[in-house]
């Protein structure tokens, strides 16, 4: 018997969001019944339509007022900042450009002043020292530093497995095989050193090497998007 | 040396065809022309092999051999060019075909393959294959090479390499000055004493790392669950940091005192300490030996 044939990029699609024609949903069924690449094609789209569907809209509408739309943008970096933001006032005065260009002058000034004692400092540390879990690395990153860049590389693997599902109907099987494969192996190692996290969330080595695992698992994604 | 045979056996096959010069043998030309001494060149050939020279004169020339019915293009200007195969559909079976390409010097190529593999010399680019072979030597400003999970071999005097594969050997050798090299399951070798500035990682492969790091060189090393093997000369002047969070460290140099030792972290001095090496890993074990 001859192998059928699959169903085209366009049938996938239409299956997938509902908007088959009704003519053709008996041929297509039928296609899915006895061909499992083409149903487990249409099952990854079916389920990528549903997180972009179930995904959070924006709240502000897009012709609100920047200052209507700074309120959000400000809660949103709250959120995750290091240093407070200055009062709204402050955010308010855009116009007086020389009081701006002054306080960025002095913000920069002292963090230079900043940057050059914390250089001194490390600088004469001593180099035999004990390793100590509560200074900041060898390399001199803090721990802020090393848990948010594990967060930032674990938004941008989410945001490509995402253009992953998408452009999978187009990969060679083998190409999404060796992918799935790596993915995988990534994957339980990212799982361990979560795990181990949980049990020592101040272990400085254990935040280093899964900012590591993320890194390879984003770097792995854009290179299946480069060279798939 | 172990890692040379082992490369010897992986590309083996490049190696007497590098030798060759242009000829007929080549196959007919495909396409030819004047070119910019720093033109751009995007290559697409997803089965067979690609062997790109660098070499003195301004122009291009490409030869090769292309199946019967298969079809060639061979676009662009002086500045940059685009030429290859037709990519056939995902599910198409693909029909191999062989380019020699012969380049300016200074250009910069980007050759992208399915499964054919892919060897240069003097050249730079980015360098892209899912499964097949990438072997660069030579001379180059900057090479770029990534496999899914087809070998790199990476043997270049370049000012900076940044190599990735996934379940494919990675060997790093030449004169390199800054590398940035991973993989995910491959065993990754590194091999050079020109190395000043070294980023090494992989997921579960193996790292081996071989020879006499550069004066004032930082490496950092690091690995889930595969090892991470140290092989130095005994003249070496390196301080160095290691720690697993469960694997064991192995010391080898049971003549040099350790500046701190702890279960599963020890910190080193041998000679003056002028390179200065970090290694870290989950589980794997780090091994310290002198050859």
């Amino acid at each position: 018997m001859n192998a059928p044939r699959h169903l085209t990029e366009e049938d996938r699609q239409t299956v997938a969001d509902g908007t088959l024609d009704p003519q053709r949903s008996e041929e297509i069924a039928a296609h899915l019944g006895v061909c499992a690449s083409c149903a487990a094609d249409v099952a990854r789209l079916e389920k990528l339509m549903r997180r972009l569907h179930d995904a959070p809209v924006a709240s502000a509408p897009s012709s609100a007022p920047l200052d209507e739309m700074w309120s959000d943008i400000r809660a949103r970096i709250e959120q995750t900042k290091i240093v407070p933001l200055a009062p709204l006032g402050l955010a308010g005065a855009v116009t007086d450009r020389t009081a701006a260009v002054r306080r960025r002058s002095l913000w920069l000034s002292a963090s230079l002043a900043a940057a050059a004692v914390i250089f001194i400092i490390f600088e004469r540390m001593p180099r035999g020292a004990q390793p100590d879990d509560s200074a900041p690395a060898s390399n001199g990153i803090p721990m802020s530093v090393v848990a948010e860049s594990s967060r930032v590389y674990e938004q941008e693997a989410n945001t490509l497995l995402n253009d992953l599902e998408l452009q999978r109907s187009l990969l060679r099987p083998q190409t999404a095989e060796a992918i799935d494969h790596d993915l995988r192996i990534i994957d339980q190692a990212i799982a361990e050193l979560k795990d181990a996290i949980a049990h020592d969330p101040n272990n400085r080595s254990l935040r280093q090497l899964l900012a590591s695992s993320y890194r390879q698992k984003v770097e792995l994604l854009k290179r299946a998007g480069i060279t798939g | 040396m172990v890692i040379a045979a082992i490369a010897g056996t992986m590309f083996g096959p490049f190696a007497a065809a590098q030798t060759a010069k242009p000829a007929e043998a080549d196959g007919p030309i495909l396409g030819a022309r004047a070119v910019s001494p720093t033109a751009a060149f995007n290559i697409v050939n997803p089965a067979g092999s690609v062997r790109i020279i660098g070499w003195d004169n301004d122009s291009i020339v490409v030869r090769g051999r292309i199946a019967p019915g298969e079809r060639f293009y061979f676009l662009g200007g002086r500045e940059g060019m685009k030429f290859g195969m037709y990519d056939q559909a995902a599910n198409q079976p693909m029909r191999p075909a062989q380019f020699v390409i012969y380049v300016p010097k200074r250009s910069t190529v980007s050759p992208k393959t399915v499964s054919a593999d892919i060897s240069a010399t003097d050249v730079s680019g980015v360098f892209n294959s899912v499964s097949g072979a990438i072997r660069i030597r030579g001379s180059a400003t900057s090479i770029e090479a990534e496999s899914i999970n087809g070998g790199l071999d990476v043997d270049v005097a370049a000012p900076w390499v940044h190599a990735r594969t996934g379940q494919g050997h990675l060997l790093v050798r030449g004169t390199p000055q800054d590398v940035d090299a991973a993989t995910i399951g491959g065993t990754l070798d590194v091999a050079s004493p020109a190395i000043l500035r070294g980023r090494f990682a992989s997921v579960s492969g193996d790292i081996h790392y071989v020879g006499q790091p550069a004066w004032g060189g930082i490496f950092e090393f690091s690995n889930h669950s595969g090892a991470v093997d140290f092989l130095f000369p005994r003249t070496t002047s390196a301080r160095l940091e290691l720690s697993s969070v469960v694997g064991l460290i192995e010391n080898g140099f049971d003549r040099v005192r350790p500046a701190a030792v702890g279960p599963h972290s020890l910190r080193i001095n041998l000679g003056r300490g002028d390179a200065q090496i970090t290694a870290r890993t989950f589980k794997g074990v780090i091994r310290l030996r002198p050859e």
